[in-house]
């Protein structure tokens, strides 16, 4: 699946490259209009425009909680302490995202596919005493690493905060997330003080598969900020946006769904996935195929 | 050339187009895939280990009961480091499995016996006394907050098992005076209705096994108490040297009939009737496990359980524990075998009781080692399964697996 969307992306990304006038053709034409003309052309081909390209980067995720849930149920201790403790934008992530914008005077409207793999972390902790003899006790901690892959499907409307070759801009819009695939990975280790001294252990993680774990899809909100470079024909560009789960992403329905995870007491808990996403990337112009910039319209 | 160049653009506002049909396409798409959980689903199916941070505590369920809130009672034996016996331990989730409560009944008190019955609104389960080893029965209300325990009116000792029948129950004890194995009806308030002992044997090597059975690291025998619906009452303990199933109106000394089982090593590991002669059961002997789901004996001669071949299953520990529960799959009549494995899961077999036929299978629990202790049918029609989980590989503590009704269905279809 991954293989056939990287391909789908270079195909369209070279079709669209070739489309465009080339090398030095294009610089002889150039070459003899006056300056304002240029000006003039190159304003029209800013002004309205079709975009298609290609980026990438990476994404850090967070998951947030909208319901404790837990599989290990103390009976002698605050259930609170069997909560799980998740780590906040530590796990790196990518994504690969396919672009069409449709630009006109400053404003955009972009839809921007993107093949997005993510991971969160969560552990839990375990200790076990006995009150009258310091010697008799046992740490254990379950670290529970989660890779999810979704086809995250973005609409924004994104700003040009200026004209100017360099331009910064501002973008918001919404996306729905349909997922692709999931996996768990648990990983056990602990301190033994009971068996004659400090003896740490950790043994080798429980790797499952976990799509049933996940609702098929997920919506949210995003917004963020970046730069277009323009470069000849192309836009450079680089943008940081922020991604804002606003359902669940856990399927109630299969909490318990897996027998691995059950027998190592996890549930997940209800949550939402929040993403920082980074991308570095590169768009082409559709609408104008003529020679120097000609515009097909002005024809 | 015209129309070649304004036929993109136009193809473009097409693309446009449907990229505005797209998006509420997609929302729709999205709010049909949000799940959110609702206390049916959380109530349908759930997997719980309940944990208790003290090292030394050892907690190993004897039965669960649903109650009329929804939720589930455990009793439970706890290790009780100064007594040879062990101690009770009863516990209450809701009807999610979240932990409510729990009682450790005082050290007076040992060796709870199951079944845990439900009877007129109450619960009941059996007891001894730690110095006397006289059976006390207990009555526990459903919220744990009213628990009374009484000596039975005669003087029965060793409580071994018990079943409802009815609004009576049906007790096994062990007469270590007399040496007899004592089958007794017994009503909730405590007194015996009608009793018949049946002689062990002679000798101490005949009762070793049985003192060994009560106090703790002794190797446990599948004690039964129960009646044939109707007809006679049966009991799975020791009689005349062996470890037999016992057929009894309990009107007379000696037994109806008898499955005899080879000494301490062979014998029935659970039976439950379904018509006069017709019986779930399954057996051990030496080791080895068979499972009998649809089985004739006769309550009215003498046989041996060697006699009953049933099907062979290496995959369950030696001598496994195994629990039968009668119910309704899918429409089908269903028998539910559950035992526990070499590699230490919890096994859910399903039978078609009209034929004895395999229909599917299940297991339970991964990681941490699991033993089965009992499996109940709930309200909602799914299964309830009570084991001891070992955690960290190392601590016994209860646990219970929720199974819905459509989960089951799969399985035997």
């Amino acid at each position: 699946m991954r293989v056939l969307l990287l391909i789908a992306l270079m195909s369209v990304s070279l079709t669209t490259a070739f489309s465009q006038p080339g090398g030095k053709r294009k610089k002889n034409r150039v070459s003899y209009m006056t300056k304002d003309r240029k000006q003039r052309e190159e304003n029209k081909f800013l002004e309205k425009q079709w975009w298609l390209g290609l980026k990438g980067g990476t994404n850090l995720s967070r998951a947030v909680v909208t319901t404790h849930f837990s599989g290990v149920s103390p009976t002698n201790y605050p259930l609170d302490q069997a909560y799980k403790e998740y780590e906040e934008f530590k796990s790196f992530g990518s994504q690969v995202t396919l672009e069409g914008t449709f630009y006109f005077r400053q404003l955009s409207l972009s839809l921007q596919p993107t093949y997005s793999r993510s991971q969160f972390v969560y552990t839990n902790h375990y200790n076990w005493r006995d009150p009258e003899n310091a010697g008799h006790s046992l740490e254990l901690h379950y670290r529970q690493l989660q890779k999810t892959e979704h086809l995250v499907i973005p609409i924004l409307v994104r700003y040009d905060l200026t004209t100017t070759r360099l331009r910064p801009f501002v973008q918001a819009g919404a996306f729905a997330a349909l997922l692709i695939n999931a996996s768990k990975e648990v990983t056990i280790s602990g301190t033994d003080y009971a068996s004659g001294g400090e003896h740490e252990f950790s043994g080798d993680p429980i790797i499952v598969g976990a799509s049933d774990l996940f609702t098929p899809a997920y919506y949210g909100l995003m917004g963020g900020a970046g730069v277009h470079y323009h470069q000849g024909n192309i836009r450079l560009s680089l943008d940081i946006s922020y991604r804002y789960g606003m359902t669940n992403i856990v399927s109630p329905a299969h909490r318990y769904g897996n027998d691995r995870l059950a027998g190592v007491g996890d549930a997940m808990d209800d949550m939402t996935l929040d993403n920082i996403v980074v991308s570095l990337g590169c768009v082409f112009p559709l609408r104008f195929l003529g020679n120097a910039y000609k515009a097909v319209d002005n024809k | 050339m015209h129309d070649h160049t304004t036929s993109p653009i136009k193809s473009k506002r097409g693309s446009a187009r449907t990229m505005l049909w797209l998006v509420p396409a997609l929302v729709m798409f999205c709010l049909s895939c949000v799940e959110e959980t609702t206390p049916e689903l959380e109530e349908q199916k759930f997997a719980r280990l309940y944990d208790d941070n003290r090292f030394n505590e050892s907690l190993t369920p004897v039965d669960v009961a649903q109650t009329a809130d929804g939720g589930y009672l455990v009793l439970a034996r706890r290790r009780l480091p100064e007594s040879h016996f062990a101690g009770i331990y009863l516990m209450k989730v809701n009807a999610r499995g979240e932990f409510m409560s729990a009682q450790e009944i005082d050290n007076q008190f040992v060796h709870p016996v199951g079944d845990l019955m439900a009877i007129e609104g109450n619960l009941y389960f059996f007891c001894m006394d730690e110095l006397t080893v006289q059976t006390h029965i207990a009555r526990v209300s459903e919220d744990l907050a009213d628990i009374a325990i009484t000596p039975l009116q005669a003087g029965l000792t060793y409580p071994s098992a018990a079943s409802a029948d009815g609004n009576d129950i049906v007790l096994l004890s062990y007469d270590h005076v007399e040496k007899l194995s004592v089958l007794s009806r017994v009503s909730p308030d405590g007194s015996v209705i009608t009793s018949r002992g049946f002689d062990i044997g002679v000798g101490e090597d005949v009762e070793e096994p049985i003192i060994n059975h009560f106090i703790g690291g002794g190797k446990r025998f599948p004690f039964l108490a129960g009646r044939i619906p109707g007809g006679a009452w049966f009991f799975n303990g020791f009689y005349n040297y062996t470890f037999s199933l016992v057929f009894t109106d309990l009107s007379q000394d000696q037994p109806m009939g008898v499955v005899q089982g080879q000494h301490d090593d062979g014998g029935f590991s659970a039976v439950v009737p379904i018509a006069s002669t017709k019986f779930a059961a399954a057996r051990f002997n030496f080791g080895d496990n068979f499972l009998l789901p649809n089985v004739l004996l006769t309550p009215t001669g003498i046989t041996s359980s060697v006699d009953y071949p049933g099907n062979t299953l290496p995959e369950l520990v030696p001598n496994a524990t195994v629990r039968i529960l009668r119910t309704v799959i899918d429409d089908t009549q269903t028998l539910v075998f559950a035992s526990e494995t070499r590699s230490k899961q919890i096994a859910l077999l399903f039978y078609e009781e009209a034929t004895g036929a395999l229909l599917g299978s299940h297991y339970l629990g991964f990681s941490n080692p699991f033993e089965v202790s009992a499996v109940i049918e709930t309200e909602d029609e799914g299964l309830l399964v009570c084991g001891t989980a070992y955690l960290a590989g190392r601590f016994p503590r209860i646990c219970l697996f929720k199974l819905p009704r459509e989960e089951l269905a799969e399985k035997v279809r």
